[in-house]
């Protein structure tokens, strides 16, 4: 039984939308900026990929947004996107269809406001918890569009969209729904999280004049990762179904693996990253072999990218050259919980477009990044098979395998 | 305080942050790589040691702190503010 992707919906500092997305990707254009959503002058990462002009009284009313986080607003709005993009999926029995959704904050924004109210002893307003759960958003899409089955959310850092993706893979293949909405959702632009990346030493700190370049996966001189906020949603069906509905397919969802480092609770471990795209590609009846792009993870951070690419290395040998690699993060940032759903569309749109966007700032790699990561500019190349990875603080590694169909 | 004092609470605070190491075995001289402690624990450290040593560790010189004796010079150089 195989399962496709026949809707994609995503917000993202560099588009809305697949389209508008993936034109500015293949252009290398960066959403990098200095903070304007919050006075971050007292920070020492000061640069985001934000989102900018999004509002949601065009799409929710007034008490739908006193009830709403930020992240579960991107959410609706992506998943309306996503909805629209499939055509909808009225001929589905209403508990048939199931919402998996990954977040690694949730209503982070609503936590941070709340908790300086109670500093203050202010009165909280009545939807302070239903904002901030982490499940927030996956409840707003299933009430939302009437979807009665299945309702998953998955907080696993910074895998948080690929587990749910993986997840949504799982319940279709079980039985347990014939349609998934699946993806990822983070709104985490903010004092408190950033001053806790910032405390771990993993936010970049030394592009704050020149945010742009700031985010720059494998080059030399990259300082950490850059903080993002967005939401990627995929629609998912089994491919009979949707071919008999008549839906627009782009790609088939493959595989998916989850391994865990259970070695250090933030520094990455080679083996189980290994670990998580060999199973992704055994659960997808394939080898390595026949893998040619890998939508890395590649956070801009010093350990991260070598690490990652000494994964690729000791899974694919020799082949590890010719395959083609590129990194969103470079461009938008890491949206944590959202970054492998927003990767994941990238991947798709690669396989659907014969077209690899670029890691930019790659003007000079770091000597121990030396795989082949499209610097700098889109190449077009016809590509069958695509892995996106997720490597989360907590050593959680995900990896998902599209091919085209 | 004298030096000799702060050596001694910096050593036993130290001493209060490692495992399986007593705090006979350690000295100014002490590396804290050699005593267990990554870089990120160091860091946890340093975090702790401003709420004992009321210090603020901040700036690049924060970064080549690597041994109890770097501690002690630090926060000799930066006595608590009064």
């Amino acid at each position: 039984m195989r399962v496709v992707v026949t809707g994609m919906g995503i917000i993202s500092p560099i588009g809305t939308g697949a389209d508008q997305f993936w034109n500015a990707a293949i252009q290398g254009v960066s959403g990098i900026s200095n903070i304007q959503c919050f006075d971050a002058s007292g920070q020492h990462s000061r640069i985001a990929g934000q989102i900018n002009g999004f509002d949601p009284s065009s799409f929710l009313s007034a008490k739908q947004i006193d009830q709403t986080d930020r992240f579960t607003q991107l959410a609706l709005c992506a998943a309306n996107l996503a909805l629209e993009d499939a055509g909808g999926l009225e001929g589905y029995a209403p508990r048939r269809l199931a919402v998996s959704l990954g977040s690694g904050m949730g209503g982070f924004s609503t936590f941070e406001s709340s908790a300086a109210r109670k500093l203050q002893n202010k009165s909280m307003p009545p939807f302070t918890v239903p904002r901030i759960m982490a499940n927030s958003a996956a409840a707003w899409i299933a009430t939302k569009h009437g979807l009665k089955g299945a309702n998953l959310t998955c907080s696993t850092a910074c895998s948080s969209g690929a587990n749910a993706i993986g997840m949504g893979l799982d319940l279709l293949r079980t039985g347990k729904a014939d349609a998934v909405i699946a993806g990822g959702a983070e709104a985490c632009v903010l004092p408190l999280t950033m001053s806790g990346f910032e405390a771990l030493h993993a936010l970049s700190t030394g592009f704050n004049d020149d945010p742009a370049r700031a985010s720059r996966p494998f080059a030399k001189g990259r300082d950490g990762f850059v903080i993002g906020e967005g939401v990627g949603i995929l629609i998912l069906e089994k491919e009979e179904a949707a071919q008999r509905r008549g839906a627009k397919i782009y790609a088939r969802l493959a595989g998916y693996g989850c391994a865990c480092d259970a070695a250090h609770i933030v520094a990455p471990d080679m083996e189980g990253q290994v670990a998580a795209m060999q199973t992704a590609i055994e659960d997808a009846g394939m080898t390595p072999a026949q893998v040619d792009y890998i939508n890395a993870h590649a956070t801009s951070t010093p350990l991260g990218d070598v690490v990652e690419t000494r994964a690729i290395k000791q899974l694919f040998g020799e082949r590890a050259q010719e395959i083609a690699i590129s990194a969103t993060k470079s461009m938008i940032g890491h949206s944590i919980g959202a970054s492998a759903a927003i990767g994941s569309i990238a991947t798709i749109m690669t396989l659907h477009s014969g077209t690899i966007h670029p890691t930019i700032n790659l003007v000079e790699a770091d000597p121990e990044c030396d795989l082949n990561y499209t610097p700098n500019h889109a190449i077009q190349k016809k590509v069958q098979t695509g892995i996106c990875n997720a490597f989360g603080f907590g050593g959680n590694n995900a990896s998902i395998v599209f091919t085209i169909i | 305080m004298n030096t000799t004092e702060l050596e001694a609470k910096v050593i036993e605070f130290i001493a209060s942050k490692v495992e399986n190491v007593d705090v006979s075995q350690i000295t100014t001289a002490s590396h804290f790589e050699a005593l267990g402690l990554d870089s990120l624990d160091t860091v946890q450290l340093l975090f702790d040691a401003e709420e004992i040593f009321g210090v603020s560790f901040d700036g690049e010189e924060v970064k080549s702190l690597r041994s109890v004796g770097d501690i002690v010079a630090y926060i000799s150089k930066h006595p608590p503010a009064v």
